[in-house]
């Protein structure tokens, strides 16, 4: 179990690391970020990997910051999955989630994200978002948002979508000389930008980026 | 040269729906064809068929372009050959930036065509002038594509695409539509800035004020998918006062 001092400040960054088991409490006025990047790259040695993550956040004292932003592109037959339980004790607190798959060939994905906001816990924002892209017929994503809602003056919000690739769109693009192959990976890569752009190390970032095009 | 398109008894389907049923066109350099008709007589299917959208099938027909046959190719080889489409409705590309696509495009058509891939410097310069040719604002770099754009800013943007690919036949489907007076100036104004003697455009549109500002040399009317009519610019005049009523 890790905490957060009062005021404290904490960025932590974990590219494939698997099954991650973070327990969290942060004390008043303290802000935490937590980046996780999953991009398991197969060897034919390798055997198939099933990582799963939890990450659980606790809200101990007044106007506490969270933002979770986690991305696993994965591949094969490969599983990724995902579970945050974030709870509010006390108000104040604002958390913000962004979790993304991007699953190919017969990879699975799956997110569970609870949510709990007691009901001391009033003035909090909490904000969940699951956004899934499928690349090939046999992925499959399962999610599973949670929201247990005690309070009653609260900004709570959550939604989960899981889509393929824009056929229009990559039409468009062939139709302006930008082969499909092509189209296809600028489409991926505009998926994951905006969790890739949470890392505040310039040199990881930039290594993270080019690792996942 | 003498033809730069020539469509020779195109029929194409959509969903085993027959909806051309036997066109014939030639285009040469420098000339502006216009297509007009009713809804629903196949404008917009020709556009997709010319451009290769898949969810067109060619039944019978041929399609030659600067005489290689364009329906064996597909919509990438068709772009980096030369062929346009200002599409009706362009599509929003969340996270793309325009400046990522652009460059995208116009190297990949530089590498079709043997040529080195234009450096980020000069890639800048050339959507810099050509921004300033069509007198459009210079503040969609670093937008995604087409993401948030007013129905005049997508239209716009289709015409700098245009001026930045330089095509050889350059389709425009329906550009009026949804646009007011203003925004329709500024891009028929593009158009004629980018009309030389070598390449050439179908206009294809459902009303005669387009023509006010882009003058097509042939006016064709399409109905129930084969070209009925064709005449000089003063046809769309005519369609405007009798309605399409006589060709349904």
């Amino acid at each position: 179990m890790l905490s957060l001092n009062k005021g404290e400040h904490k960025e932590l960054v974990y590219i494939n690391e698997p099954n991650l088991d973070l327990s969290i409490s942060q004390a008043e006025d303290s802000v935490l970020r937590i980046v996780v990047i999953d991009y398991p790259h197969s060897t034919p040695s390798r055997h198939v990997l099933d990582s799963r993550h939890t990450i659980e956040i606790h809200h101990a004292g007044t106007n506490c910051q969270t933002e979770i932003y986690a991305l696993a592109y994965v591949s094969n037959k490969d599983c990724v999955h995902t579970c945050t339980r974030v709870k509010h004790d006390i108000g104040g607190g604002t958390s913000k989630q962004i979790i993304k798959f991007v699953l190919d060939d017969q990879a699975q994905g799956s997110f569970q994200g609870e949510l709990k906001i007691l009901p001391d816990a009033q003035k909090v924002s909490a904000f969940q978002t699951n956004r899934n892209l499928l690349l090939s017929q046999q992925a499959t994503m399962r999610t599973q948002p949670q929201l247990e809602i005690y309070a009653d003056d609260v900004k709570a919000s959550h939604g989960a979508t899981t889509g393929q690739l824009d056929e229009s769109a990559l039409f468009y693009m062939q139709q302006r000389g930008i082969d499909p192959a092509t189209g296809r990976k600028m489409l991926i890569n505009a998926f994951m930008q905006d969790i890739i752009d949470q890392i505040s190390d310039e040199t990881l970032r930039e290594q993270v980026r080019q690792q996942l095009e | 040269m003498s033809e730069l398109i020539v469509i020779k008894d195109l029929h194409a389907s959509i969903q085993d729906k027959e909806i051309l049923r036997g066109v014939n066109l030639t285009i040469r350099p420098g000339e502006v064809h216009a297509i007009m008709g009713p809804n629903g007589a196949g404008k917009s299917t020709l556009s997709a068929v010319l451009t290769g959208n898949p969810l067109y099938t060619v039944t019978q027909g041929e399609v030659w372009l600067k005489g290689k046959n364009l329906l064996e190719m597909t919509p990438e080889q068709r772009a980096r050959e030369g062929v346009f489409l200002s599409f009706q409705y362009p599509v929003e590309i969340p996270g793309v930036s325009m400046v990522n696509f652009m460059r995208t495009a116009v190297n990949e058509k530089r590498k079709y065509e043997g040529k080195e891939p234009l450096s980020a410097t000069e890639f800048l310069r050339l959507m810099r002038e050509k921004k300033k040719m069509l007198e459009m604002a210079d503040k969609l770099n670093n937008r995604s594509v087409n993401e948030g754009f007013s129905g005049g800013e997508k239209k716009k943007n289709e015409i700098f695409q245009m001026a930045m690919l330089e095509p050889c036949l350059s389709i425009l489907d329906e550009t009026d539509s949804g646009l007011d007076i203003d925004a329709l100036r500024i891009v028929a104004d593009g158009v004629n800035k980018l009309k030389t003697k070598d390449n050439a455009s179908i206009v294809i549109t459902h009303y005669q004020r387009l023509l006010d500002y882009i003058v097509p040399d042939f006016v064709h009317v399409l109905a129930n998918g084969r070209i009925v009519k064709t005449g000089g610019k003063e046809l769309a005049l005519e369609l405007e006062e009798k309605g399409y009523a006589e060709f349904e």
